[in-house]
């Protein structure tokens, strides 16, 4: 195979064999050298967050995907394609002049001095330029009280849309996504009104966060499509007529799917 | 929901409906119980030597280089496909390319591991390497088999790492979405090797002048069946990869391709499998007209022992070569699901008893004058092997289908369909 090996010709069969066998070997290791590269770097350089959010919001199912916009009722219909970051969309600015429509009655409780993530946290300015984050109102009645909770520690870098925080609840593990971008400078907790303080860097665009007639619409989606995912299997799609949604909702009906329900609700895969 | 079901839902993708931990289990069981009674009839092998199988230095390719000629020809979509989609942008392919590349994944690393045991000395396999005989189209079949199968895997790796638990390791979902930008490369990569060894497999017999009925002409150094088996590949890989979604559709009772690209396989298969008829009936006139009685052989000499009759050479090129592609072009038939995979079935069918006909009739034959028609019939061993490497074929494939998203969900279609 090489020069100084028992049997290696310098004839021209040898070589031209041999180079293009090296060559095609060459291709697929600096290929394989490569992936490993670029994995390196957006980790460097920190991207790599943000890859992995785009990767998980690709495969999100279409009826999870729908448009601020189209839940507020300014489009008829409109599915995201840049990954829920309203702060970089061209057509955010088209689409936010337009007339919305409030809904009543969604069947669960929201403020409107809160502004909420798709991954259900909120989040509150407070006076002294941090931010409050925790679970909304929809997530504390789905899941009810956590088994546990793996908080970040304080000093710890937050990335939107990366895992801010993760619990445990009837065995389903639960990662929640953290709402913007910042330094945790305290942690709570399922018993205090807030689960993270951020102090973000510098002034933050929250552009992305729902906020007004975007917020019952949303829920009210959500609200549809949890009907639709714990409804039993074959049972005929049924349309709500009012009512709240019910707290501890995974022990009251532990046999629906929830590693799905979970997944989409908190926006994981 | 139990504890095991519960664990094994978790590693299926989300969205999708699969059957239940315990049904699972029970179909694989049967193809595990074929495994491990290929890996024992394989590990004789190992431990007494080849003596365990009915081969001998006459008759020295047997079941297990039939079915790598096989195997490796169906393989073909993975590489074919894969130039399709990312060379020449047929995206209409896409929701295949998954599924080809673990069929082509399985085809080559079960081809590699049954010549593993073909070799008798699985050890002094790297002498290939280390000491190549250039002259010899196995070295070059060896050398491209061995690096098509690292693209392979390399093409696998992404899809594996799509698990939903795999993927929530970031680095795992940061180096599947960089690397995926460069399988275009590999796919290039992958198209030149498989080019080149699955013509090489062919070329192998065509240069056996002691074997007139394998022995061919050609251009510079590569014989007629060097071209050959490259066109008998490239038109039955995309057939095979038609009748593994079919046969998965059927088992899982979903549909899982749209009809179109059914349609499309099959009238790329056709086209290529027509002109391979052509290209195949010149090179057997040319054959029984020159180069064979050149060298004081005539039909006769080949086809006078039964069951080799010419019968072969007659069902070969017209009900499994030249029906199949009417079958496969004709818009009418082409148009029937059940016609397409008609085709599908017997262009398979053809490359199975071609890749035969040249391993073992070429050996059967007498070639000296104080020859005799030699016959085979492979151990229980060499059958045992065989049908491990089919089992570890379908098991594998199952697995995939469960736990990775090989075939792309359709946009807006209700995730929740029957179970399989």
């Amino acid at each position: 195979m090489l020069p100084r090996t028992d049997g290696f010709h310098w004839t021209a069969t040898h070589l031209i064999f041999l180079s293009l066998f090296f060559a095609a070997l060459l291709i697929i290791v600096s290929t394989l050298l490569s992936g490993i590269w670029r994995t390196v770097a957006d980790f460097r350089k920190h991207r790599a967050n943000s890859v992995c959010w785009r990767e998980t919001f690709q495969e999100l199912p279409e009826n999870e995907r729908h448009c601020r916009h189209e839940l507020a009722g300014r489009v008829a219909s409109r599915l995201c394609d840049n990954a829920f970051d309203c702060r970089t969309c061209r057509n955010y600015a088209h689409f936010a002049i337009l007339p919305a429509t409030w809904r009543n009655g969604v069947g669960v409780p929201y403020s409107d001095r809160l502004l909420y993530h798709r991954g259900h946290t909120w989040v509150h300015p407070e006076l002294d330029g941090t931010f409050s984050v925790g679970l909304d109102e929809f997530a504390n009645r789905l899941i009810g009280r956590p088994d546990s909770v793996q908080l970040p520690e304080v000093c710890a870098e937050l990335e939107s849309q990366g895992i801010a925080w993760s619990m445990s609840r009837n065995g389903h593990h639960i990662r929640v996504r953290a709402p913007l971008t910042g330094t945790v400078i305290a942690t709570g907790g399922p018993d205090q009104d807030f689960y993270l303080k951020v102090l973000p860097h510098g002034k933050p665009n929250l552009r992305h966060l729902l906020n007004g007639p975007e917020v019952p619409g949303w829920l009210a989606s959500e609200i549809e499509r949890l009907q639709r995912q714990i409804a039993a299997p074959g049972a005929p799609h049924c349309l709500p007529d009012g009512g709240t949604l019910m707290p501890n909702l995974m022990d009251a009906e532990p046999q629906a799917d929830w590693d799905n329900v979970l997944a989409s609700t908190f926006l994981d895969m | 929901m139990s504890e095991i079901a519960l664990l094994d839902r978790r590693w299926i993708t989300r969205g999708v409906q699969r059957a239940s931990a315990g049904r699972f289990a029970l179909w694989l069981a049967p193809w595990f119980v074929l495994l491990f009674l290929g890996a024992y009839a394989a590990g004789l092998c190992f431990f007494y030597g080849l003596n365990q199988t009915n081969m001998d230095n006459r008759f020295a390719f047997g079941l297990w280089i039939f079915a790598d000629l096989s195997i490796i020809a169906m393989g073909a979509g993975a590489f074919f496909t894969g130039f399709l989609v990312y060379i020449l942008k047929q995206q209409d392919l896409k929701p295949v390319l998954n599924s080809a590349v673990v069929v082509g994944f399985i085809c080559y690393s079960g081809a590699v591991a049954v010549l593993m045991v073909d070799v008798g000395q699985p050890l002094r396999a790297w002498f290939t390497f280390w000491y190549p005989n250039t002259h010899s189209m196995l070295t070059e079949v060896t050398f491209c088999i061995s690096c098509y199968l690292l693209v392979l895997i390399l093409e696998y790796i992404p899809l594996l790492l799509k698990n939903r638990q795999l993927r929530k390791i970031p680095a795992f979902l940061v180096f599947e979405h960089q690397f995926h930008k460069l399988v275009p490369g590999l796919a290039g990569v992958g198209a030149f090797l498989s080019f080149f060894h699955q013509g090489s497999l062919g070329g192998l017999y065509g240069v056996l002048r002691g074997r007139p009925f394998a022995y061919r002409q050609g251009l510079a150094i590569w014989p007629s069946t060097f071209f050959l088996f490259i066109l008998s590949a490239l038109a039955v890989g995309p057939s095979f990869l038609m009748l593994v979604v079919a046969t998965a559709e059927k088992v899982t009772g979903k549909q899982l391709v749209q009809n179109s690209v059914y349609r499309k396989l099959g009238f790329i298969s056709g086209v290529l499998l027509a002109l391979y008829v052509a290209a195949k009936a010149i090179d057997t006139y040319i054959w029984l007209n020159i180069t064979s009685p050149a060298v004081g052989f005539g039909p006769r000499d080949f086809y006078s022992y039964w069951p080799l009759s010419s019968l072969f050479l007659f069902i070969a090129t017209v009900p499994l070569g030249l029906l199949p592609a009417i079958l496969m072009i004709v818009p009418v038939t082409a148009r029937k699901r059940g016609c397409l995979l008609c085709g599908a079935v017997l262009a398979s069918g053809g490359v199975l008893l071609n890749r035969f006909v040249m391993t073992v009739q070429t050996l059967a034959l007498p070639t000296l004058s104080f020859d005799s028609f030699l016959k085979y019939t492979p151990s229980w061993q060499e059958v045992a092997t065989f049908g491990g490497v089919i089992a570890y074929g379908v098991i594998v494939y199952s697995l995939s289908y469960r736990y990775l998203p090989l075939f792309a969900a359709r946009k807006g279609a209700d995730p929740n369909a029957s179970q399989d």
